[in-house]
């Protein structure tokens, strides 16, 4: 050793540093190994190392030791960290770490030692032991098979102590926490096996190690159990954990340690959101009819519980792919996949991913997606770039489909939360798609059955009311909005040999039957007015024609005739129709049976004059059987306030807006039965005068004026 | 929305007599309901059906095809079919209105 440099360094080192020759005495002895075994320099060199600082009861092994090396060679613990037990001069032992090298001096062997102190260390690890036994003796009680059960217990159960470091996991935490043992286990710090996993709450946030409840209980706060989802980054496997935490208090009642019950709820969990995402998709899917906003909709529910992306596409009656909803958190992410779809071919190729579920009907479940497959797909560059910005890490596609009709596709996409889809997404998303198949199919039927409806209804009202000279005609029609089907209400309004006949009435039931009655009606009325005047005639005429129907068909009608002012007119079951003049209104008219239903019956006819600015309003039941709030209908005493208020020197076409708002505002909800009405307003001649009419139409005033 | 209608219907029977009392309204669906009773009770060949309307607060003019189809029924069937008046106005007026107090068998005011 006449490497001076190496001894002063060695001389200032932390660690002690012993080197010995071969027959085991002491060459070098730094200070540091003085202090430690409390053995000065001079006392040390020279003399045998194991009478100095090794224990009687290891001597004969070191000696063997050294002896087997010298004979053969051969030295297991050599250049390596060893843990020992060391002794000092008065007797005492102590805990060392020691590395010791062979080094070959010309013909003879050295050995260099150095020497650590970990007593502090092992102090920490005896106390730790401790509390582990103390824990376990404690949990134990009475009953020695703690570990026996604790050990096999289902749920994960952990034990922390004061640094949150592991003092104990069973079984079912080791796996939990991807340990093959214990020992594993205890080597590594906390914080990095939380490296590992993306952890969320419940409410979809982060959750960060100061949140976990044994860390909250160490820091002295109350916890309460906290669910959360745990994603294995290395794994994507995504699992709900309920943790719940109490504290192990110390004599002192001082926390000394935290149990941990990591619960696995991953099954009810994923079950109960499923269960849920379902009714709610159920629930929007049949909440409206326009089905590309609740494909939309159902698109956005899936996200984030569900998966990552979720998007919806349809085939169009050309059989080409409509992109309906792509949905997912973020809405730069969504930006991403409105770029990648400008990558897509117009024709989707029929044997890969969505074009394969679209012609062949079967779902596709990708589980990983690799990087190689998105080089494979990729048109260039950038397409490459922006497939892997969106980070698609696992896909199902699902048809929608009719029996055996393709109505189009639902596409689950796990990318960010590392989720691999399994069969139960696939599964989940077939009960979705099929829902919402019925509800496209049941969307496209109504609108189609609803727009042939309306045609029909269209084809059983007058076009255009006509103009009545010294008159003004205004109506309105609305059906009741339940159904598709044909409604019964109908006006209608025509000439006669100088006269004008006009009608209003409710043919009963709904649906082609309503329809072909109320043309029926209609077209009687018209064809029978060309040879009898009395609206009473008209209503027998169509009564024994209703008569003749089967199976019976009834309807209730009003028949007004106006000739210049007078007006006659008889109603047959209908509400009578009212007349409105400045400060008054009236019922006019006599009620008569209804039409088609009885044997042996007559109508009467009433005639009256139309004061200039009066108003004839006829409507149909609909008007009075609106339903407001509470239940309450509308009635014929709302109705005569009401165009007692509107018909106060108005249009006609004000008359009926002052009517419908009326009725929107009183009534609760959508119109429950078909409403017409027919509103008849004789012009004021004073009024007249500057709209430039025709000389006619004065005449017929100036004779309404002096009857 | 469509608010549920009020209807309330109870059945008494004497012999091959039926009564059904009805309460509430009388409309599209609630005319099912009777139907269905009266279809199920026919299976019994009662001769005689009294309907009574007594509490009926309101009907449409499809309770009232109801009541004229019943009506046509009972003479092809030969079975009497007995009517009573409704007390409230609303269900009154359209029997009224429409002739149907006039020509259905409807039992003199003071009834049984």
């Amino acid at each position: 050793m006449a490497a001076t440099v190496t001894e002063q360094i060695l001389d200032r080192a932390h660690n002690a540093a012993v080197s010995m020759d071969e027959r085991g005495l002491v060459t070098y002895w730094n200070p540091s190994a003085a202090s430690m075994f409390g053995i000065r320099r001079d006392e040390a060199i020279g003399r045998p190392v194991a009478d100095l600082i090794i224990p009687p009861r290891l001597r004969s092994a070191h000696r063997a030791g050294l002896e087997r090396f010298l004979a053969e060679g051969v030295g297991p613990i050599l250049d390596q960290r060893i843990e020992i037990v060391a002794q000092r001069a008065d007797g005492t032992e102590l805990p060392v770490e020691m590395t010791i090298s062979a080094l070959r001096d010309g013909s003879s062997w050295t050995f260099h030692a150095f020497v650590q102190d970990i007593s502090a260390r092992k102090t920490a690890e005896h106390e730790h032991e401790r509390l582990v036994e103390e824990l376990r003796q404690a949990l134990r009680g009475s009953d020695r098979r703690f570990d026996a059960i604790v050990g096999s217990l289902s749920d994960a159960v952990t034990i922390r102590d004061r640094e949150h470091r592991f003092v104990y996991a069973n079984r079912a935490a080791l796996a939990h926490l991807g340990f093959d043992s214990w020992a594993q286990l205890r080597r590594t710090p906390p914080a990095e096996i939380m490296a590992d996993y993306e952890v969320w709450g419940e409410d979809g946030r982060e959750i960060t190690m100061d949140e976990i409840p044994s860390v909250r209980i160490l820091r002295g706060e109350a916890a309460e159990p906290l669910l959360i989802r745990t994603v294995d980054r290395r794994s994507g496997d995504q699992r709900w954990n309920l943790l719940k935490a109490s504290p192990l208090l110390s004599a002192s009642g001082e926390v000394e340690a935290t149990i941990t019950i990591i619960e696995d709820v991953t099954e009810p969990k994923r079950a109960e959101r499923r269960a849920a995402f379902l009714a709610q998709a159920s629930e929007v899917l049949a909440s409206s009819l326009d089905y590309q906003k609740t494909l939309r909709n159902v698109a956005a529910l899936a996200v984030p519980d569900i998966v990552d992306w979720c998007a919806v596409d349809l085939l169009d009656e050309d059989g080409d792919r409509v992109s309906v909803a792509v949905a997912h958190t973020d809405p730069d992410r969504i930006r991403l996949a409105e770029q990648l779809r400008s990558y897509e071919p117009a024709q989707l190729d029929p044997e890969r991913g969505l074009g394969l579920v679209l012609r062949t009907g079967e779902p596709q479940l990708y589980p990983e997606i690799r990087d190689e497959a998105l080089v494979q797909s990729a048109v260039d560059d950038r397409h490459l770039e922006l497939l892997r910005a969106v980070g698609l890490r696992s896909a199902a596609l699902v048809p929608m489909r009719i029996g055996r009709r393709i109505l189009g596709a639902m596409t689950l996409v796990s990318a960010e939360s590392g989720r691999v889809l399994d069969q139960s997404d696939v599964v989940l998303a077939e009960q979705v798609a099929a829902r919402a198949a019925v509800a496209i199919e049941n969307s496209r039927l109504y609108s189609e059955r609803s727009s042939i409806a309306h045609t029909l209804q269209q084809s059983l009202l007058p076009e255009q009311l006509p103009e009545i000279p010294g008159y003004e005609l205004a109506s309105v029609y609305i059906p009741a909005f339940e159904s598709s089907e044909v409604g019964g209400d109908f006006y209608d309004a025509w000439e006669v040999d100088g006269s004008w006949m006009l009608t209003i009435g409710d043919v009963t039931g709904k649906g082609v039957q309503a329809a072909a009655l109320t043309s029926l009606v209609r077209h009687t009325m018209r064809a029978v007015s060309e040879f009898v005047s009395s609206p009473a005639e008209i209503l027998a005429r169509v009564d024994s024609t209703l008569k003749d129907q089967r199976p019976r068909s009834i309807c209730t009608a009003m028949c007004v005739r106006l000739e210049q002012s007078r007006a006659t007119l008889a109603v047959g079951g209908h509400p009578l129709p009212l007349y409105i003049t400045p400060g008054e209104v009236s019922e006019v008219g006599e009620y008569g049976p209804l039409l088609g239903g009885f044997p042996d019956v007559h109508w009467d006819d009433v005639a009256l004059e139309l004061a200039p600015n009066s108003t004839l309003v006829a409507y149909t039941d609909g008007v009075t059987d609106a339903i407001g709030a509470d239940g309450m209908r509308y009635g014929l005493a709302r109705l005569r306030q009401t165009l007692a208020e509107c018909c106060q020197w108005r249009s006609a076409d004000d008359v009926i807006q002052g009517l419908t708002d009326a009725l929107g505002e009183f009534q609760v909800g959508a119109h429950a039965d078909d409403t017409a009405v027919l509103v008849i307003r004789r012009r004021s001649p004073v009024a007249l005068a500057p709209q430039q009419e025709t000389a006619e139409v004065d005449r017929t005033d100036a004779v309404a004026a002096s009857p | 929305m469509v608010r549920p209608t009020k209807f309330e219907m109870s059945q008494t029977s004497s012999g091959s007599s039926l009564t059904l009392s009805i309460a509430g309204e009388l409309d599209m669906q609630t005319i099912e309901v009777l139907a269905a009773r009266v279809d199920q009770n026919r299976k019994q060949q009662f001769t005689s059906l009294t309907l009574d309307l007594g509490e009926l607060a309101f009907m449409d003019s499809s309770g009232l095809k109801y009541l004229i189809e019943l009506n046509d029924r009972s003479q092809s069937e030969a079975w009497r079919l007995k009517l009573i008046r409704p007390r409230h106005a609303a269900a009154a007026t359209v029997l009224r209105v429409t002739g149907a107090d006039t020509f259905l068998p409807f039992e003199r005011e003071a009834g049984p």
